[in-house]
């Protein structure tokens, strides 16, 4: 895969079809389908299983970097500080205060028995 | 003829100290610094080093995988090597003699969209040829799922005493409690073991 983890050499496509060191390459330097070599005594996949098989990947690759749930993932805080605005919302407020006590009430007395220096 | 000069030690002329020693067993001692114009040999430095690597892409799940396959010695970016270096089979690997060795073995992976909660290197050794073999050396971390791809990975040490090469010989194993790709490459030493001799056993 690329450095942003995106499939793109048919070894990406090799390590979902078995688990452990099952295939290898006749030539470490070119790895072509032709110099695939089956370690395990398993079934060799074929060409056009491997081409179709990263291809797939590359798709759903595609599709999920282009969603709205991961540009989300990657705009969002982190979740200690989306929590720690979720706790001053509470504490600004009497109301929520009391509807959501045990949250608000567990963190204040972590928050009081290690007040700030 | 032969000239033959017999002393028991030598000092300068304006200094109040010898600058070399030598006792009755033919031991030479240097008590200052010493400095070497030519090339030094015969001085115990490091007179073997070797790094090996996993050439291929693997996938570990629930369990544990012994790096048995694909090990190459890294040969990009002008990698080095002293002496006379390990070989291998099967992934076990044999030191070419005996003394006191460096072994360090590294690697990384990453998950797909999930996360590993256990996740783990291992060097094993063995003193009796590979008839059992000792857990020496471990790292262990997790891999959280913060991202499409998420990463992680770790480096271990052991430092194996061989004073017989044919029974003392080390061998790699990775760990994941969920499903891993191991990032081997045969372009960067991405899973990869290093040996250096330190010193004599």
């Amino acid at each position: 895969m690329d450095r942003n983890g995106r499939p793109n050499h048919i070894e990406d496509y090799l390590i979902t079809v078995r688990t452990g060191q099952w295939f290898s390459w006749s030539n470490t330097k070119n790895k072509i389908y032709a110099n695939l070599i089956v370690l395990d005594g398993g079934s060799k996949p074929t060409e056009s299983e491997v081409t179709t098989g990263l291809s797939t990947l590359q798709t759903a690759w595609d599709l999920e970097h282009d969603s709205y749930r991961s540009k989300r993932r990657k705009a969002y805080d982190t979740l200690p500080n989306q929590l720690d605005l979720l706790w001053h919302a509470i504490d600004a407020d009497s109301d929520l205060k009391v509807k959501f006590s045990a949250f608000y009430n567990s963190i204040k007395a972590v928050k009081d028995a290690n007040p700030k220096p | 003829m032969t000239s033959k000069l017999i002393v028991n030690s030598l000092r300068h002329t304006g200094a109040s100290a010898d600058a070399i020693t030598m006792d009755a067993s033919g031991n030479v001692t240097f008590p200052g610094n010493a400095t070497c114009s030519g090339t030094p040999s015969g001085f115990g430095g490091i007179t073997m080093a070797d790094i090996w690597r996993v050439t291929a892409q693997f996938n570990s799940n629930a369990g544990y995988t012994y790096l048995t396959s694909n090990w190459e010695r890294a040969d990009t970016g002008n990698s080095g090597q002293i002496g006379t270096g390990m070989t291998e089979s099967s992934g076990v690997f044999t030191y070419p003699s005996t003394g006191v060795y460096l072994v360090q073995y590294g690697a990384w992976g990453n998950t797909n969209s999930s996360s590993a909660h256990t996740v783990g290197i291992n060097i094993q050794s063995t003193v009796d040829n590979g008839s059992n073999y000792t857990f020496v050396a471990g790292r262990y971390f997790s891999i959280p799922n913060i991202s499409t791809y998420n990463y992680g990975g770790g480096t271990c040490q052991h430092i194996f005493d061989v004073t017989d090469v044919s029974t003392h010989k080390s061998r790699m194993v990775t760990y994941s409690s969920s499903s891993v790709t191991w990032e081997a490459s045969t372009s960067g030493n991405n899973v990869y073991v290093s040996f250096i001799r330190l010193g004599d056993t």
